[in-house]
C-alpha cells in the first residue's frame, strides 16, 4: 500500500467514502473498486456507476499482530492489537479487501455477515484517510 | 406552521473504562456520580461517529438522504481546526451537495446550537428537512482533572414539518461573558481549565436557569408540566443542583441522566440525553432540554411528544453493548503518552 498522494486518494473518494461500484454495460459484471476496464470481459471501458449495499460475507481473512502491520497501520495495531483484514464477498458479487472493526479477531469466522462503516483508516501527510472497513452485523444495526 | 423532530439516531462507542481504573492509577476520580465512561476506538472520531448517527436518524424515519436541505453537525473535538467538516458526512451518507452545511464548533453549547439551526432552515422552507448531528469525545490533559469526566457518543435529528414524533414548541437562549472555565486557545488542541468549582458552577447555573426560565414564562409553564428534563451534564450531579433551582425533581432528570454511564459527552451531551428521552416518553409528554456551553450560552427547547415511533437502536441497546479497557489501554488509545 504504502505512500498514496492526496490528489490519488481523493479520486477514490466514492468508491471508500460510499461505495459506489460500476456495471460493466458489454457483460453486466459489477467492478468494485472501479476499473478502467471490465475484469471480467476484458474488453468494455463503457461502465455505469452503482450503489453498493455494503453487506457481505467474509470470504477469508487473516490477522495482523505485533511486526505484520504496514507502517500506516502501526500505531494502530500498537494501541488496540491484533486486527482482522478479510476479503468480503459482497452481496452484489465483487471480492473486496478491507480491515475489520469492531470484532474481537478470535470471533472473526468465513462467511459471517458483515457490513461496511466510515473509518479512520490512517493518517499521511497531516490528512486523514477515511474509508470503508467491515463490521459485524450483529454489532447494533 | 408545525415543527419539530421527525426522526434520530443514537451511537454509542462499545469501549469503557470504569472509574475504579482511575482511582487505580491516581488515587482519586473527580467526576460526581460518574460510575464509567464511553470511549472511541482508535479508528473512530467525531466525523465517522457523525456519520453513523446520521444514516439512524434517516432511517428511523425513513427518509432518503437526497431529501435533506440542511446539515448541521456539532462537535467541540472536530479532527481539524479548519477544514468544512460537513463535507465527509454530506458525501458519505448520500446528502446533496446542494445542501446548505455548518459546522459548530465552539462550545458544548454547539448541539443544541445547531437544533435551533435546524429549525431556523425548517421555519423558513416549508417541505424543507434538516438533519442535525451532534457528536463529541473531548479531549484534556491527563494530568487535568476536567479529563475524568470526559466521555464519548453521538446522536442525530430530522427536524422537518411533517411526520413528527415531537413538536417544538419553543425555544430561548441566554448568553453572557465568563472565561477560564473550559477553553481552547487558539494553540491547543487540548481543554484547559481553571478548575475552580464554584467559578464554574456560578456561570453554569445562571445560563442555563435564565434560558430555561426565559422558556417557561414565555410558554406559560410549569415545573410539573414537564414528564422529562435534559440538562447539560459535565457530570452526573450538575443536572440536579440545576433542577433544584428551577423545580424539577429527580424523577423529572432520569430518563436523560446518560452522563452516570457515559460521562461528560460535550456538545452532544444535551443531543445523546434526548434519544434516551424520546425513546421513553408516551405521546402527550413534555419535554425540557437546556444545554449549557461555557463562555458561555445556554438554549432551552421545549417538546411535546406527538408520535410513538422510536429509532432503532435504542438507547439503552447502544449503551448495553461494552468492552472494558484499562486506564494504559485507555491512555494508548488516546494518545496521552507522547
Amino acid at each position: 500500500m504504502a505512500h498514496v498522494s492526496i490528489p490519488m486518494y481523493w479520486r477514490t473518494i466514492p468508491q471508500r467514502y460510499k461505495l459506489v461500484g460500476q456495471k460493466c454495460k458489454k457483460c453486466g459484471h459489477i467492478n468494485f473498486p472501479p476499473k478502467g476496464v471490465c475484469k471480467y470481459c476484458n474488453v468494455s471501458s463503457e461502465f455505469e456507476e452503482i450503489q453498493l449495499s455494503g453487506s457481505g460475507k467474509v470470504h477469508t481473512f487473516v490477522l495482523i499482530s505485533a511486526g505484520g502491520a504496514p507502517p500506516e497501520f502501526a500505531d494502530q495495531e500498537k494501541a488496540g492489537g491484533q486486527y482482522p483484514v478479510a476479503i468480503v464477498e459482497l452481496d452484489e458479487g465483487p471480492k473486496v479487501i478491507g480491515q475489520m472493526a469492531d470484532v474481537d479477531p478470535k470471533e472473526v469466522k468465513i462467511g459471517m455477515p458483515v457490513k461496511t462503516e466510515l473509518r479512520r483508516i490512517y493518517t499521511e501527510e497531516d490528512v486523514i484517510r477515511y474509508g470503508f472497513k467491515f463490521v459485524p452485523v450483529t454489532e447494533g444495526k | 406552521m408545525t415543527i419539530g423532530i421527525s426522526g434520530y439516531g443514537v451511537y454509542i462507542p462499545k469501549l469503557r473504562i470504569k472509574k475504579e481504573e482511575y482511582a487505580k492509577a491516581w488515587g482519586s476520580f473527580s467526576a460526581a456520580g460518574v460510575n464509567e465512561k464511553s470511549v472511541m476506538g482508535f479508528d473512530e472520531d467525531v466525523l465517522t461517529s457523525a456519520v453513523k448517527v446520521s444514516r439512524r436518524a434517516l432511517e428511523s424515519v425513513p427518509l432518503t438522504p437526497d431529501r435533506i436541505s440542511r446539515f448541521a453537525l456539532a462537535s467541540t473535538s472536530a479532527p481539524y481546526v479548519e477544514k468544512l467538516l460537513s463535507g465527509t458526512i454530506l458525501v458519505s451518507v448520500g446528502m446533496s451537495n446542494t445542501a446548505f452545511s455548518s459546522d459548530h464548533t465552539t462550545s458544548t453549547r454547539a448541539g443544541t446550537e445547531a437544533i435551533i439551526a435546524g429549525f431556523e432552515h425548517v421555519l423558513a422552507n416549508p417541505g424543507g428537512k434538516a438533519l442535525v448531528a451532534a457528536a463529541d469525545a473531548p479531549k484534556a490533559s491527563m494530568w487535568d482533572s476536567i479529563e475524568h469526566q470526559l466521555g464519548a457518543g453521538a446522536a442525530a435529528f430530522v427536524l422537518s414539518s411533517d411526520n413528527l414524533i415531537a413538536e417544538l414548541e419553543g425555544h430561548a437562549s441566554y448568553a453572557s461573558e465568563y472565561f477560564g472555565e473550559r477553553f481552547k486557545p487558539r494553540d491547543d488542541s487540548l481543554i484547559h481549565d481553571i478548575n475552580v468549582k464554584k467559578f464554574s458552577e456560578g456561570s453554569l447555573i445562571t445560563n442555563t436557569t435564565r434560558a430555561g426560565n426565559a422558556l417557561m414564562k414565555k410558554l406559560n409553564r410549569k415545573p410539573e408540566e414537564y414528564q422529562h428534563v435534559v440538562i447539560q451534564q459535565p457530570d452526573a450531579r450538575v443536572p440536579a443542583t440545576v433542577g433544584a433551582r428551577m423545580n424539577f425533581t429527580d424523577i423529572q432528570l432520569a430518563a436523560g441522566l446518560v452522563s452516570k454511564v457515559l460521562g461528560d459527552l460535550g456538545a452532544a451531551s444535551v443531543p445523546v440525553a434526548l434519544t434516551a428521552v424520546l425513546d421513553a416518553a408516551k405521546v402527550g409528554d413534555r419535554i425540557m432540554v437546556i444545554s449549557y456551553g461555557s463562555g458561555a450560552g445556554s438554549d432551552a427547547l421545549s417538546f411535546k411528544v406527538v408520535g410513538e415511533r422510536k429509532a432503532i437502536p435504542r438507547f439503552q441497546a447502544e449503551a448495553d453493548k461494552k468492552e472494558y479497557i484499562d486506564y494504559v489501554k485507555y491512555l494508548k488509545i488516546k494518545g496521552a503518552i507522547l
